[in-house]
């Protein structure tokens, strides 16, 4: 029904219908200050609800437009007969209750309307007082449980469409408290994160126990300020991803930051992307140094010879030429390691014997060892035979590796003697390495993070290539390394190489057609 | 006249090799040490005219060696030519790095790899005959 149609109609009925001058005898009806009766007349008629106003004999003394629509004209009837067609009032009756205690009395009841159709209710009263403040008479409204279910619907549905949108949206979100624990997150975040509901962030992205030292969220907590920053973190499979976080604090009804949203978006490819542009320049800058020095070398080598051939010296031009062809084998062997940042280098695989590859180093490294104090053993049985590999490559991730676990013992100043340890053992399928100190060692976070690019835990002495190099090498062969380490006790690298090479790395590759030892 | 005598102080025994010979060549008598700790013995046996030092050595550095020259009672004075790959140090002479320990003097030259022969006997010839042609007038 429009309010034009029901003007006229509320107008006449307006002034006997006005419920304050008929409420209870001897109320003075100006109590109630209505400014404008016939408004709230409308108001009152207009509501899409039963409202009737009972007195304390639960007899109804005024009804709504609905009402009179649907239970006809019963003013002045027991509301029990009216709305349950019944002769004695109900058991837990609501107005009986709020004429006792002045408080709203919900409950849900079936009624019976003027035709007999049955309508699920939800009751609410409300009580009306005097000007003494007593309670003088008892609104009750009916709200058809169909109209609330109907809100209710849209209500859920409203959520659900918000709760999809926090689910589906393709970055990671957050709720969290003040005390760092997750108490809400998406999809997409328990998906790479795992079930992070429950635990603090600082365990979930950084595998830490304790917070971190600089935490952003404290701001937003602080001052309910925005705060954007990058964070390098990792995924519940150990991956590091770099994301660009947002943090926008969530208001209590007091305005009280209670929580924090926290928003992020995965930029790992875009920060690989100019890691490798870093990279390339870092490769120009340390290229350029070595490539000086070789040229020195080569400078001098050519003096040598030229200056041996004009003066006549035989011995002069056999050692410049000597130096010419070793300062040729430095660009050779520097080129191949440039190949490994800059691009993937094919693996020219022969048959390595890894006992007299070992012997080789042996010498170098135990000096090296020695003048850090440090006993370096090797574990190399004599049967250990062959296996398939690239001698050059092999031999850069060994030295990366004892160079690692030197510097590992050097930078541990809590023992007065370190040992290496390094075992080599046949395991069918594979050709195992250990390489074990027991120097400074690792945290988790340490851990996780050694085979990244420019991650390093030296400081100044340290680049981030050796391992993230050593890594790529063992994965190439088709092997794997580990690492176990505990802070304070040490580190052991196992690397594990298959004795027979994959197929595709003697097939597929070019240089390694030429290579000896390759199709048997 | 008299034959001077040059100390060349490098890791790379092809550099001194080919360096040693090369100023031979050019009538020095040459010695070499091969890190910075031997390099000042070597100057007490040696008694140098004039000092080569490599930038990059196992342990304490060609600045860190020449830090320690230039504040060195008795040799505080001897001329030092400084070789580096580096070009940042080639640029500014490596007075940044020398800046912290408020050296007056810091190398008399700093010469970039590969070794430029022509200028390095020139300045050599210059350094260890101050009163000769071609004296320092700076």
């Amino acid at each position: 029904m429009t309010l034009e149609s029901a003007a006229p109609d509320t107008g006449a009925a307006g002034l006997e219908a006005r419920p304050s001058a008929r409420i209870v005898p001897g109320v003075d009806a100006n109590s109630y200050e209505l400014t404008d009766t016939s408004m709230y007349q409308r108001y009152w008629d207009e509501m899409p609800c039963y409202l009737s106003i009972h007195d304390r004999d639960f007899r109804i003394i005024e009804g709504n437009r609905r009402f009179r629509e649907d239970f006809g004209e019963r003013i002045g009837q027991y509301c029990y007969k009216v709305y349950k067609g019944r002769d004695s009032i109900c058991d837990n009756c609501p107005v009986e209750a709020t004429f006792a205690d002045g408080k709203n009395h919900p409950s849900e009841q079936l009624l019976t309307t003027g035709s007999g159709k049955q309508v699920p209710v939800m009751v609410h009263t409300t009580p009306i007082r005097d000007a003494a403040g007593e309670v003088v008479a008892v609104m009750e409204m009916h709200t058809e449980i169909d109209e609330v279910k109907k809100l209710q619907d849209e209500l859920r549905h409203s959520r659900e469409r918000f709760a999809q949108l926090f689910e589906e949206v393709p970055c990671f979100i957050t709720v969290q408290g003040p005390d760092r624990i997750i108490q809400h997150a998406n999809r997409r975040y328990r998906e790479v994160f795992g079930s992070a509901v429950g635990f603090e962030c600082f365990r979930v992205y950084k595998h830490r126990d304790e917070q971190c030292l600089s935490c952003p969220m404290t701001d937003t907590f602080e001052t309910g300020r925005i705060n954007d920053y990058e964070a390098s973190v990792l995924s519940k499979d150990g991956e590091e991803l770099n994301l660009l976080i947002t943090i926008a604090p969530l208001r209590n009804p007091e305005g009280v930051v209670d929580a924090v949203i926290e928003m992020g978006v995965d930029i790992t490819q875009i920060r690989e992307l100019q890691d490798q542009l870093t990279s390339i320049g870092l490769l120009v800058g340390s290229i350029s140094h070595g490539i000086k020095g070789l040229l020195t070398g080569l400078d001098g080598g050519i003096y040598m010879v030229n200056s041996g051939f004009q003066r006549d010296k035989p011995e002069r031009v056999k050692k410049g030429w000597e130096m010419v062809q070793r300062n040729v084998d430095r660009v050779r062997s520097m080129v191949l390691d440039i190949l490994y940042y800059a691009k993937d280098r094919e693996l020219i695989v022969e048959p390595i014997n890894l006992g007299s590859m070992i012997g080789d180093l042996r010498d170098g490294v135990k000096k090296k060892a020695h003048e850090n104090s440090v006993d370096l053993e090797f574990h190399v049985p004599d049967q250990v035979g062959v296996f398939d590999g690239d001698p050059q490559a092999i031999r850069a991730m060994l030295i990366n590796l004892l160079e690692n676990s030197l510097d590992a013992c050097r930078m541990d100043g809590d023992k007065q003697r370190h040992r290496v340890d390094v075992r080599v053992k046949r395991s069918e399928p594979w050709m195992v390495i250990e390489v074990a100190d027991n120097g400074i060692g690792m945290d988790r976070e340490t851990r996780e993070k050694i085979f990244s690019l420019f991650f390093s835990s030296k400081g100044l002495k340290g680049t981030g290539l050796g391992l993230f190099i050593s890594n790529k090498i063992v994965d190439k062969h088709g092997g794997t390394i580990e690492v176990e380490s505990e802070p304070g006790k040490g580190t052991t690298f196992i690397v594990r190489i298959p004795l027979v090479a994959r197929p595709s790395t003697t097939v597929d590759g070019e240089l390694a057609g030429g290579a000896p030892g390759i199709g048997n | 006249m008299e034959i001077k005598r040059v100390l060349i102080v490098d890791d790379d025994p092809d550099i001194v090799d080919y360096l040693g010979l090369f100023l031979e060549d050019e009538g020095y008598e040459v010695s070499s040490a091969n890190r910075s700790s031997s390099a000042l013995s070597a100057l007490d046996d040696f008694e140098p005219d004039a000092v080569i030092v490599d930038v990059v050595l196992p342990g304490k550095s060609g600045l860190d060696l020449l830090v320690h020259i230039r504040q060195h009672e008795r040799w505080s004075e001897i001329p030092i030519v400084v070789l580096t790959g580096n070009d940042a140090i080639v640029q500014d002479k490596g007075k940044n790095y020398l800046a912290g320990f408020h050296l007056e003097r810091g190398a008399d030259l700093v010469l970039a790899k590969p070794v430029d022969r022509d200028a390095l006997v020139a300045v050599l010839a210059r350094l260890t005959n101050p009163h000769g042609l071609g004296a320092c007038t700076e």
